[in-house]
C-alpha cells in the first residue's frame, strides 16, 4: 500500500479551521454548562418540591442518554417539537449543553453538599441571607473542590465534540472525514486526525493533572 | 440563696426563655426550659452532652426553630420572617465549637465579611475595625494568615473577633474550647474573660468548670432537656441544692 502524506499538508488550513471549531464548541459548551450546572444543582437542593423534581428529571434524563443519540435527537426531533430549525453548529451545541449541564450539576451538587453545614451557619449567624451565604461562602469553597472534576469534564468534552460530526458540524472530525472521503486517503487522514486530537488534548490533560495537584482537597 | 441579687436585676432582662420546647423526631431536646439573661451577665450553661445546652443556644439566634414556648430578645419574641431574623442575628454574635472560619479567606477577611456584606460598610472602614479587633484578641500579626495557617486557639480568637465586628448586644459561645488543644484553651478563655470584664452579655455553653466558677454570674445546669438547677456559681459549685448537680460535678472530678 502506497502512502501519500501530502494530502495532510494540502488540507492544513481546513484542518486548522476544523480544530478551531472544535475548540470553540468545547469552550461555548462549558461556558453555558457551568452556570447551567450550578443552577440545576441549586434547583435540586431547593425546598420547593416541583423545582427540585423538575431539575432531578432533567439531570437523570440527559445524563443517561447516549450523547450520540442526543445529537441526532436535537437534529431531527427538536425542530419538530419547537417548530423552528437551528443551524447544525447550534444544534450540536444544544445537545452538548444538555448532556454536560446534567453532568456538571452532579459535580456541583456533590461539591456544594461537601461543605459542612457549620460554614453556612457561621454566615447566617452574622446576619447574611441565604443567597449571600451561597455566593460568598459555599460556592467559592465548592468551586475549588470541583475544579479538578470540571477540568476532567472539559478534556472528555473536547474529544466528545467529535460526535456532532454526524450532523455535519464542520469541526475537526467532520472536516477530516470529509477530506478522507474526497481523497480516499483513509489511513493518512485518520492518522492526521488522531495526531491533531492528541497534540491538542495532551497538554489539556497535563493542565488537568496540575489543577488536581494544586486544588485537590487537602483538608 | 434568696439574698443573691443578679446583675441589672432592676432592668428588663435581655433574653427570656419561657417554657421552650424542641424535639428532633421522637427525641426531646428541650423539655420546657425557662430562664432569663440580664444585660451584662455571663451565663454559663453546663450539663452532660446531649442535655440541650447547645440546642438552646442555637434556638436563641434562630439557627433552630422551637416547637413550643417563647424566646424574647430585648422585649420582643423572636421573629419568624427571614429578613427580621437577619436583623436579630446581627445583634447576637456566635462562636462555634469547630470555629467555622471561612477557609478561603484570610483572618482579616473573615472579620470584615460581615461588615461589608451585611452592613454594606466601606472596605476601608471595615478593615480598620477588623484590624482593631484582631489586635484586641492578640492577633495583630496574623491578619494576613489563612485559617489553615493558624493554631486552633488562634482560629477561635479570629472567630470571636468576627462575631464582635458586628457589635452584638450578646455573645453566644457554643463550647468554644472543646475542640482545642489543651495548651491553647487558656488564650481563648482569656479573651472571653476580658470581654466579660468589659461588660459584654455572654451565654457560654461550656465544660470548663473553673471558667464557669470564676467568670459566670449565673450558672444553669441542664439534664435531659430540662433545667436541673440554676443559681450563682457559689451555689452551684459549692452548695448545689440538687443531688444530681452534685453527681454531675462529681463525674467531672469536681469536689467543690
Amino acid at each position: 500500500m502506497k502512502l501519500d502524506w501530502s494530502i495532510v499538508w494540502q488540507s492544513r488550513w481546513l484542518l486548522f479551521e476544523g480544530a478551531l471549531v472544535t475548540i470553540l464548541l468545547t469552550a461555548l459548551t462549558m461556558l453555558i454548562a457551568v452556570p447551567g450546572g450550578i443552577v440545576l444543582a441549586l434547583m435540586r437542593n431547593s425546598r420547593l418540591k416541583p423545582i427540585a423534581l423538575f431539575a432531578t428529571g432533567f439531570v437523570e434524563l440527559f445524563r443517561n442518554l447516549p450523547l450520540l443519540l442526543l445529537v441526532y435527537w436535537a437534529f431531527y426531533v427538536m425542530p419538530v417539537l419547537t417548530g423552528f430549525g437551528l443551524p447544525p453548529f447550534t444544534t450540536g451545541l444544544v445537545a452538548l449543553c444538555l448532556n454536560v449541564s446534567a453532568y456538571n450539576s452532579e459535580t456541583f451538587r456533590s461539591g456544594i453538599n461537601s461543605i459542612r453545614r457549620g460554614q453556612s451557619e457561621a454566615g447566617l449567624a452574622l446576619g447574611m441571607s441565604r443567597l449571600e451565604v451561597f455566593r460568598q461562602i459555599v460556592l467559592p469553597q465548592a468551586w475549588r473542590r470541583v475544579l479538578p472534576i470540571l477540568a476532567s469534564t472539559w478534556v472528555s468534552l473536547f474529544k466528545d465534540t467529535s460526535l456532532v460530526s454526524v450532523i455535519a458540524v464542520g469541526e475537526l472530525a467532520h472536516t477530516a472525514m470529509q477530506i478522507r472521503s474526497q481523497s480516499f486517503r483513509v489511513l493518512e487522514m485518520l492518522t492526521a486526525m488522531a495526531a491533531i486530537y492528541w497534540v491538542l488534548g495532551y497538554p489539556q490533560a497535563k493542565i488537568v493533572d496540575w489543577i488536581h495537584r494544586k486544588y485537590g482537597v487537602r483538608e | 440563696m434568696t439574698a443573691f441579687a443578679r446583675k441589672n436585676a432592676d432592668k428588663p432582662p435581655m433574653l427570656v426563655y419561657e417554657d421552650v420546647r424542641k424535639r428532633y423526631g421522637s427525641f426531646i431536646a428541650l423539655d420546657g426550659v425557662s430562664l432569663h439573661v440580664n444585660a451584662g451577665e455571663v451565663v454559663c450553661l453546663i450539663g452532660p452532652s446531649g442535655s440541650g445546652k447547645s440546642t438552646l443556644l442555637r434556638c436563641t439566634n434562630a439557627l433552630e426553630t422551637i416547637d413550643g414556648g417563647e424566646i424574647r430578645f430585648e422585649g420582643r419574641p423572636l421573629p419568624t420572617k427571614d429578613s427580621e431574623i437577619r436583623q436579630i442575628r446581627q445583634r447576637m454574635g456566635m462562636v462555634f465549637q469547630s470555629f467555622e472560619l471561612f477557609p478561603h479567606q484570610t483572618a482579616l477577611e473573615n472579620v470584615t465579611i460581615g461588615l461589608t456584606t451585611v452592613r454594606k460598610m466601606a472596605a476601608e472602614e471595615a478593615k480598620a475595625r477588623a484590624l482593631a479587633l484582631l489586635a484586641k484578641v492578640g492577633l495583630a500579626d496574623k491578619t494576613a494568615n489563612y485559617p489553615a495557617n493558624l493554631s486552633g486557639g488562634q482560629q477561635q480568637r479570629v472567630a470571636i473577633a468576627r462575631a464582635l465586628a458586628m457589635e452584638p448586644h450578646v455573645m453566644l459561645f457554643d463550647e468554644p474550647t472543646s475542640a482545642l488543644d489543651p495548651e491553647t484553651v487558656g488564650e481563648v478563655l482569656n479573651v472571653m474573660r476580658n470581654l466579660a470584664q468589659e461588660g459584654m452579655t455572654m451565654i457560654v455553653v461550656t465544660h470548663e468548670m473553673s471558667f464557669a466558677q470564676r467568670v459566670a454570674n449565673w450558672v444553669v445546669v441542664f439534664e435531659r432537656g430540662q433545667l436541673l438547677e440554676q443559681g450563682p456559681p457559689q451555689q452551684i459549685f459549692e452548695a448545689p441544692t440538687v443531688e444530681r448537680t452534685r453527681d454531675f460535678l462529681g463525674h467531672l472530678g469536681w469536689n467543690g
